[in-house]
């Protein structure tokens, strides 16, 4: 298998069959612009979730730089900090 | 229950295969004997003037001219449905459906063509098995218990060998980690003690990741490794993979046999099997699709992805380019730059591609740095440079990939001299997080002094953007937008106009406005 790269936020899209279609206008004739509302806050929370997920990635790439260069600089020693700030570049 | 009829192929022609089945059966396409394609017949059919078309994948439809042998074969069965001899497109030559090499080729699952297993023997698999191994003890020593996954663990389990129609070998490992932070920071930590070993990596996201191997006959090898982990009973593994499922039927790992090796293996793999393909994964499918539920691939992307946008795209552009010199013609921009700064301390081209510009940069004595998340783009310039004895250095940046903006932004700034950065046709070819990336490379790197000068293509007055299409690499920009976000880093927007177009350095031209900034980052 090779790695996919999906980056959109969503997934594979489906048309709606007959079916969901009929209860999508049901629920419309009933509950009119509370649907739409309800459509949009569920939107906005998909993306709130995902704003939050996202944060993982953030911050396990700042912990793992500060984790490889805080030491060298901790020792205050200038070849050390410079061997580890090209270590760095070299191993990602 | 009446038996569903048949399926019957009634011809095979330059658009496809023309069949009738009333019941969705995989089948296999041979040219010749060899299996080329597999497809299914409801599933991956059209409604044609016979019945339904299953028509010739993109990526085959260059090889079909000339006459072959034509057999369509039930997968499963071994029933033949069609065989003849039959001629596509006007040569009269023999099909021959293989490499540049005269390797055989073949179509696997994701309609890619590729060699798979089925045409390489045994002397062939063999370094491929080595490797296998190699990266498996690698791995151990790294601290993770991997073993095979998807079609290689289940070749394993089904077959003790490799999948015929299967392509390469991938690896995968659960983290004894819990939570997605830490599983990405044990992902880099994999990365770089493999690094450190001289293997080269390139990451599909935060938490996969292939591996090069050289092998014994001089060819590169990739092998994937895709990371997992348990949260709340389910278990996730990069890429498909996220199900209820128990800690003991990974730990602690058994074996399994592949094509004669030992190698590890989950405690129970047929519950992952089960879990990767579904129930029916005892019978073999070489057309399988992944039907991954929505919320997995939700976690998954927010967890682990959104590294990659356009690689694909700009990967596939430079394969073919990479090892041929660019034509020595700066870019408009980079001519500009030249005579705007004249003597600079050192030029560095953010987003360089094959690395044309900093070549000419550095041809006329400026010490120059080419960035660029495509591993190898500019390896061409590179030996060049190396051949003239030019001061030029290719390195990897990712604006996607935070600590790899913060770590290039450390090493620029404690070398010599205030930079110039040039960032040509880059603003059009990323985001808004990589445009706030590079701002964020700009400020860390421009703080003692030095400029950035970038040409992007904009909207025209009243235009919206574009949706993003699949083999779209760049998309003009808001201009407002882009100069605002650069105000908002601490820029000091010291010039822009609108220059006539101005060449891509990469890629076509276009007819767009283009807008050229000059910007300073001095706070």
């Amino acid at each position: 298998m090779a790695e996919v790269t999906r980056e959109g936020a969503g997934g594979p899209g489906s048309k709606p069959g007959l079916k969901a279609r009929a209860v999508e206008r049901m629920a419309r004739a009933v509950a009119g612009e509370r649907l739409d509302a309800l459509q949009r806050r569920l939107e906005d929370l998909e993306a709130e979730v995902q704003e939050c997920r996202q944060l993982n990635i953030r911050l396990a790439e700042v912990v793992d730089l500060v984790e490889e260069l805080l030491l060298p600089i901790a020792a205050q020693d200038e070849g050390k900090i410079a061997a580890a700030v090209e270590k760095y570049n070299r191993t990602i | 229950m009446p038996e569903p009829a048949p399926t019957r192929v009634a011809r095979v022609d330059d658009s496809g295969v023309h069949l009738t089945s009333a019941q969705d059966t995989v089948v296999d396409t041979l040219f010749d004997g060899r299996r080329i394609w597999s497809f299914w017949t409801l599933r991956d059919t059209r409604p044609g003037d016979a019945g339904q078309v299953a028509e010739w994948p993109p990526a085959l439809r260059r090889f079909l001219e000339g006459t072959t042998q034509l057999s369509v074969v039930e997968h499963v069965s071994g029933h033949v449905l069609f065989d003849e001899e039959v001629t596509l497109g006007s040569s009269a030559d023999r099909i021959a459906v293989v490499d540049s090499s005269g390797r055989p080729l073949g179509i696997d699952k994701s309609n890619r063509i590729t060699t798979t297993f089925d045409t390489r023997d045994r002397d062939q698999t063999a370094p491929l098995l080595d490797s296998t191994e190699q990266v498996l003890s690698a791995l151990l020593e790294a601290g993770v218990d991997a073993f095979p996954v998807y079609g290689t663990l289940l070749g394993a389990i089904r077959e003790q060998d490799f999948i015929g129609h299967d392509s390469d070998v991938d690896l995968g490992y659960v983290s004894r980690h819990k939570h997605p932070l830490d599983v990405i920071r044990e992902s880099y930590r994999l990365q770089r003690y493999l690094r450190e070993r001289g293997y080269s990596i390139d990451r599909y996201s935060a938490a996969a990741f292939k591996v090069e191997v050289l092998e014994a006959d001089g060819a590169v090898r990739g092998l994937d490794v895709f990371g997992g982990y348990f949260l709340n009973g389910r278990l996730y593994l990069m890429g498909e993979i996220g199900t209820p499922f128990e800690e003991d039927w990974v730990f602690p790992l058994g074996t399994c046999t592949f094509a004669g090796r030992t190698l590890p293996a989950p405690a129970r793999p047929e519950k992952l099997l089960e879990a990767t393909y579904g129930p029916n994964w005892k019978v073999p499918d070489p057309a399988f699709h992944f039907a991954t539920p929505r919320t997995t691939y939700r976690r998954l992307n927010g967890w682990f992805r959104g590294t990659r946008v356009n690689r694909e795209i700009w990967d596939g552009r430079y394969r073919q380019l990479r090892e041929n010199l660019p034509a020595r013609r700066p870019s408009a921009l980079a001519r500009h730059v030249f005579k705007a700064e004249g003597t600079m301390a050192r030029l560095v081209d953010v987003g360089a591609g094959r690395g044309a510009d900093p070549l000419w940069f550095a041809s006329k004595g400026v010490p120059a740095l080419a960035l660029d998340y495509s591993r190898g783009a500019a390896n061409a310039v590179q030996r060049q440079a190396d051949e003239e004895g030019l001061d030029l250095e290719v390195g990897w940046m990712n604006l996607l990939e935070l600590r790899s903006v913060l770590a290039q932004g450390a090493r620029v700034a404690r070398l010599p001299g205030p930079p110039t950065l040039l960032a040509n046709h880059l603003i059009d070819a990323t985001d808004q997080r990589g445009l706030e990336a590079l701002t964020r490379f700009a400020r860390m790197t421009l703080r003692a002094g030095g400029r950035m000068y970038a040409d992007f293509e904009t909207l025209r007055p009243g235009e919206r953007p574009a949706p993003p299409g699949p083999r779209t690499a760049t998309r003009p920009k808001n201009a407002e937008r882009v100069l605002q976000t650069l105000r908002d880093s601490g820029a000091v927007i010291v010039h822009t106009t609108q220059v006539p177009t101005s060449d891509h350095t990469e890629g076509e031209g276009s007819e767009r406005p283009v807008v050229r900034l000059v910007a300073e980052w001095r706070k």
